[in-house]
């Protein structure tokens, strides 16, 4: 399974995903089309102690927003694992009980405050519209076990490294 | 494993899910009362308001019962329970065996004593039979009264204002949502909708509801409505109950099954008899926030529940992580709201942050126990609200980042890099 893995300390805060990501959702496909329609970004780069720190969906194994969804709408698909309330035969009455849920905090209103918006893994893409758009490659795009085995060789490799 | 599930809402479906992730085959059985596919019960105001189709209250798939090999008895009611048989009867006497039960019977609208509520015109709001009976009274109806200012009250409220009616609420405690939201808060939302012109009254409960006989006894003219306890009487074709909620335990009467307002049920959502499982609005479990028993009837837990309930049917052991009784979101007209765990401080022990500016409709408040939030109202800027009521379920301590918490923009970043 592919997921989206986020390395915080490559991250500069350029803000490129966040382009790149409503671009990838705007009707024109391209950033200034999506400036003109108003489209947000499914991804949100917070600023904390002047660090940009990347906060995204994860798309959960047991997903607390999918639970909270009383209209049906967010769902899991089971065979890509995306979490997303887009594109189901449900559709989104905007109560908000998925934004309550979300521990990671990911969810907002749209704009028009009608339906609730989060990642949808760019589900039409090969590979997300943030992770293509990253140049720090703070987020990559990758199987989940991959990630472990990067993220295990990181970890040696700074136990390895001799002590200040 | 024969399973058998009463019930056919939400705790219902997450349980046949989870059943079916982990075994394809158990033979499973659903039975309700209700007729027709599973629904949300939560968008039935929308409904009634005529913004979404009886289609669209749907909560899955038409073909979900088949692709999840699910036998369904529907229409019909179980009667009770016979453990001894581990067996279920039908009205009529019909039974059927299980290995495995699930009560997921739900609740059902409390109708408070109040002389006349039985009479025509009356209705609650709890199923999509309450809303077509609503919906079938409304040609005729200019006025209508909402016994009680909850989240149900206030829902049907909005709904019948969307159909054009004249709507008054009447609420006995001094504030709407007196459940959910503190004074506060409920100023700004009542103010809201009042704007809308819905109108309230609030701190007054309801002597009488008076038919058509009784009305032109007292009034000397033709009409109906319902007469207050401070003396008003207010004019109105269709009164909705919605004073609150009992859960369905009728059939599990004498059955040795632990009943104190709910299905008391274990970590495993299995009842005082095993194999015999209770979720949803009719279970009680322990509270994430004040520890104690009681029911959380609301969405999410009911789904929670019976996903955890169908693991364990299916023989895979997981413990139900508490979950928060309170917690809700609403947005009537336009501001959106918020209300987690504790908001109404009972004692001198917390420690509350409050900001509230009343122009903006903007309004934060976290309510704090030893370094650990327990209850929290957003209004207007509902952001943080998913990171806000994570900390409260997991019982964080935030004693090192307690000034972030008060920031509009406090989200999942911080903790990220506190973690780091």
């Amino acid at each position: 399974m592919q997921r989206i893995m986020l390395h915080l300390d490559r991250c500069n805060g350029c803000l490129t995903c966040t382009l790149a990501c409503a671009a990838a959702h705007s009707k024109s496909g391209h950033i200034i089309g999506a400036m003109m329609e108003g489209v947000q970004s499914r991804i949100h780069i917070q600023s904390v102690k002047g660090k940009a720190v990347p906060v995204l969906c994860r798309h959960c194994e047991e997903p607390a927003c999918v639970d909270a969804c009383m209209a049906g709408a967010m769902q899991k698909n089971p065979v890509t694992g995306i979490v997303t309330n887009d594109g189901n035969e449900q559709s989104c009455v905007g109560c908000w009980m998925c934004i309550m849920a979300c521990p990671y905090g990911v969810i907002v209103q749209s704009k028009d405050g009608t339906v609730a918006v989060k990642c949808d893994g760019c589900k039409d893409r090969e590979i997300p519209a943030c992770v293509e758009a990253c140049h720090t490659r703070a987020l990559e795009y990758m199987d989940v076990d991959e990630f472990a085995a990067v993220k295990r060789q990181e970890t040696a490799y700074q136990l390895a490294k001799p002590a200040v | 494993m024969r399973h058998v599930i009463i019930g056919n809402s939400i705790a219902a479906i997450k349980a046949v899910e989870a059943i079916r992730s982990v075994d394809r085959k158990a033979p499973i059985t659903i039975i309700a009362d209700e007729h027709g596919p599973a629904y949300s019960r939560c968008l039935l105001p929308d409904y009634l308001a005529g913004t979404r189709s009886e289609a669209d209250l749907s909560i899955r798939s038409r073909d979900f019962y088949r692709q999840m090999g699910v036998e369904l008895v529907l229409g019909r009611a179980v009667t009770k329970v016979v453990p001894a048989d581990r067996e279920v009867e039908l009205a009529g006497g019909l039974r059927y065996g299980y290995d495995r039960l699930l009560i997921a019977t739900g609740s059902s609208t409390f109708m408070p004593p109040i002389p006349g509520l039985g009479g025509n015109g009356v209705f609650g709001l709890r199923s999509l039979g309450d809303a077509k009976a609503i919906q079938s009274a409304l040609p005729g109806a200019r006025r209508a009264v909402v016994v009680g200012a909850g989240l149900v009250g206030l829902e049907a409220a909005y709904a019948l204002y969307r159909r054009g009616l004249e709507v008054t609420v009447v609420e006995k405690m001094p504030q709407i949502l007196p459940q959910q939201f503190d004074r506060r808060a409920a100023h700004i939302l009542r103010q809201d909708m009042e704007t809308e012109g819905i109108r309230f009254i609030l701190g007054c409960g309801i002597q009488e509801v008076a038919g058509p006989s009784l009305w032109s006894r007292v009034m000397g003219k033709a009409g109906q409505g319902v007469f207050l306890e401070g003396g008003e009487r207010l004019k109105a074709e269709l009164v909705v109950v919605a004073t609150g909620a009992v859960p369905n335990v009728g059939l599990v009467q004498d059955t040795g099954i632990k009943v104190n307002r709910g299905i008391v049920v274990d970590r495993f959502m299995q009842t005082s008899i095993p194999g015999i499982y209770a979720a949803g609005d009719v279970a009680e479990t322990r509270d994430a926030v004040t520890g104690l028993y009681g029911l959380s009837p609301i969405w999410p837990n009911a789904a929670a529940q019976g996903r955890i309930a169908g693991l364990n049917m299916a023989g895979v052991q997981r413990e139900y992580s508490s979950m928060v009784g309170m917690q809700n979101a609403v947005e009537f007209r336009e501001v959106p709201a918020i209300a987690v765990g504790i908001v109404n401080t009972p004692g001198d022990d917390y420690e509350v942050f409050a900001d509230y500016r009343p122009d903006k409709n903007y309004y934060r408040k976290l309510v704090m126990k030893n370094d650990v939030l327990v209850g929290m109202i957003l209004v207007g800027d509902i952001r943080s609200a998913g990171v806000l009521s994570g900390l409260i379920k997991k019982k964080a301590n935030v004693r090192t980042f307690k000034h972030l918490l008060r920031r509009p923009d406090f989200g999942y970043g911080h903790l990220l890099v506190k973690l780091a």
